[in-house]
């Protein structure tokens, strides 16, 4: 019950700020971060396969009627929520607690930020190639993609380590 | 059948994933298509109240600079009012049989209005931009009308709903807009290349217009769209395309995509008949 409270605050909280936020945020008018995808990232990692994707599913679907791009983010969400359990299988291939939500406590920070880079990484690349089939220019999107692989990984580092302080004062 | 049935729910996953990843590229070739559908898009009612409520606080913080844009503009048009004034009493005493604007107002020739309206989102990030605006179809605005700000061509309306609609801007692969030298009646086909939101390409200029860097670009008035005439930019750069009959020009818009807050929506009250009379043209032929 927990759980599915917290999740839904992440997925309204996240889609506001990136909507109203991070949309705005145009670096060297190339780059801007998607944080919204954290949502996946934190899911727990109790969740079956088909609840994680189908939730990836509504969480791109939603992202893409907020900012006119029918299907774009969804197809990558999709794709990265699927993907998830498999990433976190080949990372924590020792034992992983029952029911635990991906943080830099539960999974040492460097094996968290390899899984958010994972992450991110199958993300963006899905997320831009699909995009730039509508117009195909290799140097343009490669630079796009890695910066903001880099900027997406970077805030939600940052985001974490906000996370985790709250949550020590709360212990 | 009962081990089948046993993959089959094991591999459920599967399924899952590729069921709706085919549904999000449907979703992707459909919107391809010119008119993309109002429900998943910022058009919705509920989803533009969300969108707007980010416009409602950024209109705000802006509203100095626009105030200065605006009154240099009101400046520039004053100018031009009391050149026209001056040109029309010349002509008036020059000649005493004047008849350029006999036989009818010049409202009878000038078949277009505008509908002022407001900026709610606006993307400038992606390869596909779209503008969503807060009029809509019950303040009288229908597809394929034509956009400007108090700088220039902003784009064309795609989609409208009951209180919203959605632009094209020039940022969109898809948008082609027919422009023109000023001064000059041959035309080209504008399109952006998803680079810089400051700069967009105009093909198809024959090689014998002649203009230099700095010449201004406005609408052909072709379309029915945009009457003649526009703001659209300046020429950058030109080169001569590859068949060489036809010179690729870069053109920096006058239009600052990054922060418009209001634009102005041209209703031209001939356009459907324009479009008639063409098509029928067309079937004729």
């Amino acid at each position: 019950m927990v759980n599915i409270v917290r999740s839904l605050l992440y997925f309204v909280l996240l889609v506001l700020v990136q909507i109203l936020i991070l949309n705005n945020i145009h670096f060297l008018r190339l780059v801007t971060p998607l944080l919204y995808i954290y949502f996946i990232i934190k899911l727990p990692t109790g969740y079956s396969s088909v609840r994680v994707t189908c939730l990836s599913f509504l969480l791109g679907l939603v992202m893409d009627m907020l900012s006119n791009t029918p299907g774009m983010h969804a197809a990558a969400c999709t794709l990265a929520g699927f993907a998830r359990p498999y990433i976190i299988n080949v990372l924590m291939r020792e034992n992983l607690p029952e029911n635990t939500i991906p943080s830099f406590r539960t999974f040492g920070y460097g094996n968290f930020v390899r899984f958010a880079l994972l992450f991110v990484i199958l993300h963006h690349v899905a997320l831009f190639v699909i995009e730039s089939l509508t117009l195909f220019d290799p140097l343009f999107l490669a630079i796009r993609i890695l910066g903001s692989i880099a900027m997406t990984t970077a805030f939600i580092c940052v985001a974490e380590s906000f996370n985790r302080r709250t949550r020590k004062n709360e212990d | 059948m009962r081990r089948l049935l046993d993959f089959l729910i094991a591999k459920r996953h599967w399924f899952l994933f590729l069921l709706l990843e085919l549904l999000s590229f449907v979703l992707i070739y459909r919107s391809n298509a010119y008119q993309q559908s109002v429900m998943l898009s910022t058009a919705n009612v509920m989803t533009a109240n969300i969108v707007s409520l980010a416009g409602s606080v950024t209109s705000y913080i802006n509203l100095r600079d626009r105030n200065r844009a605006l009154i240099e503009r009101n400046g520039q048009l004053e100018i031009e009012l009391l050149r026209m004034q001056r040109r029309i009493e010349m002509m008036a005493a020059d000649t005493t049989s004047f008849h350029g604007f006999a036989g009818g107002s010049p409202e009878d020739h000038f078949p277009y209005d505008v509908i002022i309206s407001k900026v709610v989102n606006n993307s400038v990030t992606y390869l596909s931009n779209y503008i969503t605006i807060d009029k809509g179809r019950n303040d009288g605005i229908s597809p394929d009308m034509g956009v400007v700000s108090e700088n220039g061509v902003v784009g064309i309306v795609s989609t409208v709903s009951d209180h919203y609609s959605v632009v094209m801007p020039l940022l969109n692969p898809k948008s082609r807009l027919s422009c023109k030298v000023l001064g000059s009646s041959y035309f080209g086909s504008m399109s952006w290349d998803g680079r810089s939101t400051q700069y967009a390409k105009l093909d198809e200029l024959p090689r014998h217009v002649e203009f230099k860097e700095g010449d201004t670009i406005v609408t052909s008035g072709f379309s029915a769209i945009f009457p003649e005439g526009i703001m659209v930019g300046y020429v950058s750069s030109f080169e001569r395309q590859r068949d060489d009959n036809f010179y690729s020009l870069t053109v920096r818009l006058t239009t600052d995509f990054h922060r418009l807050s209001s634009v102005m929506v041209i209703r031209n009250f001939r356009q459907s008949e324009q479009i008639q009379v063409e098509q029928e043209a067309r079937s004729n032929g």
